[in-house]
C-alpha cells in the first residue's frame, strides 16, 4: 500500500513535468498580456498617453450601434456556415472513408487543397472570381442564368452569402482531414460486423462513425467557433466589411479600432473581452450538449 | 456475405457511382482557383484582371519583376526557417501536454487545461500591444525567436493532443510501467509511433498556422532581411498600381513548398486509414 | 528504443540551438558595411555623418515611393557618402499597424522616416503628440504648396515634408467619347450634368460603363468634388462638418443621377477596376496621377488615352474643374537616434533639389507640391500613350487651382461613415438628408464627440 501511495506521487510529478514547458510559455506569453489587457479595458488612450477611465469603455460599448451591428453579422456567420460545414465536411469524409471508391487518393488531395492557402492568396482570388468579369458571371451568362454580369459583393445579402462560400471553401477540407483522421481509429471490424448484421450505410454512419467521432466534432465545433467569432481575414479582405456594414465582423471593428482608426486601445480591449466573455459561454453550451465529460 | 441479391449489388454501384461524381464536384471547386492561379502567374497583369483563363507567355517577365523587387531565396530561407522550427517545437510541446492533461489527470491540472481553452479565445489583437512591450524589453525585435516563441503553446493544439490521446488504451502504459519502463520512454516510444496520424495532422496545423502567420510577423519584424513570405505577398498587393501577373506568381511560389509538405504528411496519416479499412 | 530517444532529444537540442540563434545572425541596424564608408574624409558637412549611418524608412510602393526615397538616399550620399538608406517595403495598411503598435508602446520598433499620408497625418500628429520631430526650423518651408504645408502641420508647427500631391484628373478613352458622338474640347471644363449626358451616350453607342467607382469605399469621386469647392467633412476649426456640407449633398445626388442612368460601375477591388479600364468595359476614371501606370499597363490602347480637368459642380458656390485626391509626406519620429541626419536629408533633397525631383516625374510620374519643380523643360515632355499630351504640365496647372481644406485627420472614420450611409442612398432606400444626419451620428460616435 505504501509504495503504491509513493508511486501516485510520482506520476503526478511526471505530469507537470509533461505541462511544464506548455506551462511556462503560456504564462509568459498568455496570462501576463491578457492581464495587461484586462488593465487596459479600463484606459483611454488621449494625446500620447493612457488614462485611467473606469467603465466609460464599457458604457461607451452599450451605446455602440455598429458594434452591435457586427455582432449581429458574425452571429449570423455563425449560426448559418458553422453547421453547413459540418454537414459537408462529415458527408464528404464518410464518402472519402469508403474503401472501394474509384481515385480515391486524389479526390482526397483534392478536397483537402484549399486549406493551405495563405490569406492573401485567397482573398485576391475570391474577389476576382466573382468581379463583374469573374468567372462566376461568365459561367452564369453562358448558362443563360443571368442576362448580364452581376455585382455580388455590392449586394448585402449576396455579400454574405460570397463571405460564406469562401469560408466554407477554405476550412471544410479542413474539417474533413480531422474527421478522416478520426474515422481510422473506428476498427474495420467494426464495420464488417456491421455489414454482416445487413446495416446500411445510412445506419452504419448514424450508429458507428457518428458516435466514435463525438470527440472530434466536438473538437472541431470549438475550432470553428472559436474561428467564427473571430472571423477577421475573410471580410477585411473580401467585402472591407461593406456593402454598408453588412459582413462587418467583430474582430474587424476591434481591429479598426486599433488600427485604422485613430487608436482606442482600451475601447478595443474591452470589446475583446466581451467576445471571450460570449466564447466561454458558447463553448460551455457545447460541452453540455455534446456531453464531454472532462468538464 | 457471398449469397446477396443481384439488385442489392447494382444499388451499391450506383451509389458509388454518385458518390464518386458528388466528390468530383468537391474536388474540380477546390482544385479550380489552384488552377487559376497558375495560369495567372503566367500571364500579364492586364490579362489577370480582365480574367484571362488560358496560359498567357509572361511568366519570365514575371519572374524578372518579382526577383528585381525581393530576394526570394533570403524570404524563403526565413519563412522555412522559422516555420519548421516553430512546427516542431510547438508539436512536442503540446502533445508533451495533451498527454500531461490526459495520462495524468488531477484536479489542478484540469483546472488549469479550462483555462488554457479560455484564453484560446481571446482575440490576438487585443494581445499584441503587450506582447509588442515584451519583445521589445527582452531584446527580441526584429528576431525570428520573436516569431516563434509567443504562441509556441498553442492551446487549440494541446487541446487537439488531449483529445486525441483518450482513445490510447491506458491499460497498455500501465502493462509497460509493470514492466519497468521510464514515463519519458513511455510517451516517445509507446504512445508516439501508433498515434503517427495524429502527430501528422498536428504538425500540418501547425506548419499551416505559421507558414500563413501574418499579423504577428508583422508586427515584431523590422528589416528587409528578416521578412517572410505573408509580407511579400501583403506589400505586393497594396501598390498604387498592382501588378497582378506577378502577385500571382508571388503566390504560387508561396503555396508550392506548403503544398509539397502537405502532401508527404498527408500520405503519412493517410496510410493509416487505408491500412485500417482493408 | 533507447537510440530512438536519444535521437530525438538531439534533434530538440539541435533546433533550441538554431533558435537562440536566430538572434546573434541579424545584423544590427546601424551597422550597414556600406561600400560608401571608404571616403570618410571627404565629410565635409555641419549634421553629425562621420559615423556610418542608415535610415530606415518605412514605406510602401515598390513602383513608386521605395525607388524614390532610395534615389533621394543616392542623391544625399553624394554629399555625405556615409549616410545610406535603407527602405522597407510594407503595405499601406501595415505601415499604420506598425507604427500605431509602436507608438502605442511608447515609441520602440520605429524607422527613422515614415511616409504617411495626409488624409491620416493630423490623427496621429494629435494623438501622438511629442512623437513626431518638429521639422518647422530644420526644412525650408517656403518653397511648398500652401495646401501642402497645412497638411503637414499642426498647431502651427510643421512635421513632414510633401512627397507627392493627389491633382484630381479626369482620364479617359477617346475613342469611346468620340463614337458616342463628342470630341475631346467637349471633354474639357466641363460640369458634372454635362458629364453625365455624355456618359449616357457612351453607355447607348458603345456600351461601355462612363465612368468607375470603388464599391467598397465610394469616395474618390466625393472627396474630388469636396475640395473642388473648398469643403471636407472638417472645417476649418476641425469641427464635423457632413449634415449641412453642400459638395456632399450634391455630390450624392449626382452619383446617384450616375448609377440611376447606368453609367456607374462599382468595382470590387483595385484588381477590378483595373480589369475594366483595360479591357473598355468603362470609358473614364477620375483619380491622381499614379492612376496613369495602371491605365498603361493595357500597352494595346496606346493613344486611346487622353487625360482632361475633373468636372465641376454647375451650382455651388467656388466651384473650379480642379481639386487634390490625397498625396503623402514624409515624417521624422522623435525617438530616432538619426532625427538630425534624417531631416537633413529630407531638407537637401526635397526642399533644395528640382533636379531630384525632375527625376522622379520622369521616372515614376510623382508630382510634387514644390513649387520650384512644377514648371522647366520636362514639363514639355509629351506621352504618347495619352496622344501627345504634356501630362506633366496638365498636373501642374490643375495643382495651382486646388482650393485649401483642413483634411482633419480623421478622414478613415469620415470615408466609413460615408460608405455606409452612401449605400443606401444609391438603393434608394434613404433621403441623401437623412443618410448624412447618419453618417454624422456614426462619426460622432466613432470620434467621442
Amino acid at each position: 500500500m505504501k509504495k503504491r501511495t509513493k508511486k501516485l506521487i510520482n506520476y503526478n510529478a511526471y505530469g507537470w513535468f509533461f505541462v511544464s514547458f506548455a506551462l511556462i510559455l503560456f504564462c509568459v506569453f498568455t496570462i501576463y498580456p491578457a492581464f495587461e489587457s484586462i488593465w487596459l479595458s479600463f484606459q483611454t488612450f488621449d494625446e500620447g498617453a493612457f488614462r485611467f477611465s473606469g467603465l466609460d469603455n464599457f458604457k461607451r460599448m452599450l451605446g455602440d450601434k455598429l458594434f452591435f451591428k457586427s455582432m449581429a453579422n458574425t452571429f449570423l456567420f455563425l449560426i448559418i456556415q458553422v453547421p453547413i460545414m459540418k454537414v459537408l465536411a462529415l458527408s464528404f469524409a464518410t464518402m472519402l472513408n469508403k474503401p472501394k471508391l474509384k481515385a480515391r487518393g486524389i479526390l482526397r488531395t483534392a478536397i483537402f487543397l484549399p486549406c493551405v492557402t495563405s490569406l492573401v492568396a485567397y482573398s485576391v482570388l475570391f474577389k476576382m472570381m466573382f468581379s463583374m468579369n469573374g468567372i462566376v458571371n461568365n459561367v452564369l451568362m453562358s448558362l443563360d442564368v443571368l442576362s448580364e454580369s452581376f455585382q455580388w459583393l455590392q449586394n448585402p445579402i449576396w455579400a454574405k452569402i460570397i463571405i460564406i462560400i469562401a469560408l466554407t471553401w477554405r476550412w471544410t477540407g479542413y474539417d474533413v482531414i480531422f474527421f478522416l483522421a478520426a474515422m481510422q481509429n473506428i476498427p474495420a471490424e467494426t464495420y464488417e460486423a456491421a455489414q454482416i448484421d445487413g446495416s446500411n450505410s445510412w445506419n452504419t454512419f448514424w450508429k458507428i462513425t457518428l458516435p466514435q467521432l463525438k470527440p472530434i466534432i466536438l473538437l472541431t465545433m470549438i475550432m470553428s467557433t472559436n474561428g467564427t467569432l473571430q472571423l477577421f481575414d475573410e471580410p477585411m479582405n473580401i467585402t472591407m466589411g461593406g456593402p454598408a456594414n453588412s459582413t462587418l465582423t467583430m474582430s474587424q471593428y476591434i481591429y479598426n479600432q486599433s488600427f485604422v482608426y485613430s487608436p482606442n486601445l482600451g475601447y478595443s480591449a474591452t470589446l475583446s473581452y466581451v467576445i471571450v466573455f460570449i466564447m466561454i459561454i458558447l463553448a460551455i453550451i457545447q460541452f453540455r450538449i455534446t456531453g464531454d465529460d472532462a468538464k | 456475405m457471398k449469397i446477396k441479391p443481384k439488385f442489392t449489388i447494382s444499388t451499391k454501384k450506383i451509389n458509388g457511382w454518385i458518390t464518386f461524381i458528388i466528390l468530383l464536384i468537391a474536388a474540380v471547386i477546390s482544385v479550380f482557383p489552384f488552377f487559376w492561379m497558375v495560369v495567372g502567374s503566367t500571364n500579364t497583369s492586364a490579362d489577370v484582371t480582365m480574367g484571362t483563363m488560358s496560359f498567357g507567355s509572361a511568366l519570365k517577365v514575371n519572374w524578372n519583376n518579382l526577383v528585381e523587387k525581393a530576394s526570394l531565396l533570403r524570404i524563403f530561407w526565413n519563412t522555412a526557417k522559422t516555420t519548421l522550427i516553430y512546427t516542431f517545437l510547438s508539436v512536442l510541446i503540446c502533445s508533451m501536454a495533451g498527454y500531461g492533461f490526459e495520462k495524468y489527470r488531477s484536479k489542478s491540472r484540469n483546472l488549469l487545461y479550462n483555462v488554457f481553452l479560455i484564453s484560446m479565445m481571446i482575440p490576438f489583437a487585443s494581445q499584441m500591444i503587450p506582447l509588442f512591450k515584451m519583445m521589445n524589453k527582452l531584446k527580441l525585435m526584429d528576431t525570428h525567436t520573436a516569431i516563434i516563441l509567443p504562441t509556441l503553446a498553442m492551446p487549440f493544439l494541446i487541446f487537439f493532443f488531449r483529445q486525441s490521446f483518450i482513445s490510447f488504451p491506458t491499460e497498455i502504459i500501465e502493462a509497460s510501467r509493470i514492466d519497468g519502463a521510464n514515463e519519458l520512454r513511455i510517451f516517445f516510444s509507446l504512445v508516439l509511433p501508433p498515434m503517427r496520424a495524429t502527430f501528422a495532422a498536428g504538425f500540418i496545423y501547425s506548419f499551416m498556422k505559421q507558414w500563413n502567420n501574418y499579423l504577428w510577423p508583422l508586427i515584431v519584424l523590422q528589416s528587409n532581411e528578416q521578412k517572410t513570405f505573408t509580407l511579400l505577398l501583403s506589400s505586393l498587393s497594396s501598390a498604387y498600381f498592382v501588378d497582378y501577373g506577378q502577385l500571382m506568381l508571388a503566390i504560387v511560389l508561396a503555396t508550392l513548398p506548403i503544398l509539397i509538405v502537405f502532401l508527404t504528411m498527408q500520405k503519412h496519416f493517410v496510410t493509416g486509414i487505408v491500412g485500417s479499412s482493408k | 528504443m533507447k537510440k530512438r530517444f536519444i535521437a530525438l532529444t538531439l534533434v530538440v537540442a539541435l533546433l533550441i540551438t538554431a533558435l537562440t540563434g536566430c538572434k546573434a545572425e541579424k545584423p544590427a541596424p546601424d551597422s550597414s558595411g556600406n561600400a560608401k564608408n571608404e571616403n570618410n574624409e571627404s565629410n565635409n558637412d555641419s549634421t553629425d555623418t562621420s559615423e556610418p549611418t542608415t535610415l530606415t524608412v518605412w514605406a510602401w510602393d515598390d513602383n513608386y515611393n521605395i525607388p524614390i526615397m532610395q534615389l533621394a538616399g543616392e542623391y544625399y550620399a553624394k554629399e555625405n557618402p556615409n549616410v545610406s538608406v535603407e527602405v522597407i517595403s510594407l503595405a499601406k495598411e501595415d505601415v499604420y499597424t506598425k507604427m500605431q503598435t509602436g507608438l502605442s508602446a511608447g515609441g520602440t520598433g520605429l524607422p527613422d522616416i515614415v511616409l504617411l499620408e495626409d488624409y491620416v497625418s493630423a490623427k496621429y500628429l494629435q494623438t501622438f503628440k511629442g512623437s513626431f520631430a518638429d521639422l518647422t526650423d530644420k526644412v525650408d518651408y517656403s518653397n511648398f504648396l500652401p495646401f501642402k504645408i497645412d497638411a503637414v502641420s499642426n498647431s502651427g508647427r510643421a512635421y513632414g515634408v510633401p512627397l507627392d500631391t493627389g491633382a484630381s484628373i479626369l482620364f479617359y478613352r477617346t475613342d469611346l467619347i468620340q463614337e458616342a458622338g463628342y470630341t475631346d474640347a467637349d471633354m474639357q471644363d466641363m460640369t458634372w450634368e454635362q458629364f453625365i449626358e455624355i456618359g449616357k451616350a457612351v453607355k447607348d453607342k458603345t456600351g461601355s460603363y462612363m465612368i468607375v467607382e470603388m464599391a467598397a469605399n465610394k469616395t474618390t469621386l466625393l472627396r474630388s468634388m469636396m475640395q473642388s469647392v473648398g469643403k471636407w467633412y472638417f472645417d476649418s476649426n476641425g469641427e464635423i462638418s457632413i449634415v449641412d456640407n453642400v459638395a456632399l449633398e450634391k455630390g450624392f445626388a449626382l452619383i446617384k443621377d450616375m448609377k440611376d442612368a447606368g453609367i456607374l460601375y462599382e468595382a470590387e477591388g483595385t484588381g477590378d477596376r483595373a480589369g475594366v479600364l483595360n479591357n473598355g468595359t468603362v470609358a473614364s476614371i477620375v483619380n491622381g496621377p499614379w492612376m496613369a501606370s495602371t491605365i498603361k499597363a493595357a500597352t494595346d490602347q496606346s493613344g486611346l488615352w487622353r487625360i482632361a480637368s475633373t468636372p465641376r459642380f454647375s451650382d455651388v458656390e467656388g466651384a473650379v474643374n480642379a481639386s487634390n485626391l490625397g498625396g503623402s509626406s514624409w515624417y521624422v519620429f522623435e525617438s530616432s537616434k538619426n532625427k538630425d541626419i534624417a531631416a537633413d536629408l529630407l531638407n537637401k533633397v526635397y526642399a533644395n533639389s528640382t533636379e531630384y525631383y525632375e527625376d522622379i516625374m520622369l521616372a515614376h510620374a510623382c508630382v510634387s507640391g514644390y513649387i520650384p519643380a512644377l514648371s522647366g523643360p520636362a514639363f514639355e515632355t509629351e506621352d504618347e500613350y495619352f496622344g501627345g499630351q504634356k501630362i506633366y504640365q496638365i498636373f501642374a496647372d490643375t495643382l495651382a487651382k486646388v482650393p485649401g481644406v483642413n483634411y482633419g485627420g480623421y478622414v478613415a472614420e469620415a470615408n466609413d461613415a460615408i460608405t455606409a450611409a452612401f449605400a443606401g442612398v444609391l438603393s434608394g432606400d434613404t433621403e441623401i438628408k437623412a443618410a448624412l444626419e447618419a453618417a454624422d451620428a456614426q462619426l460622432k460616435n466613432q470620434l467621442g464627440r
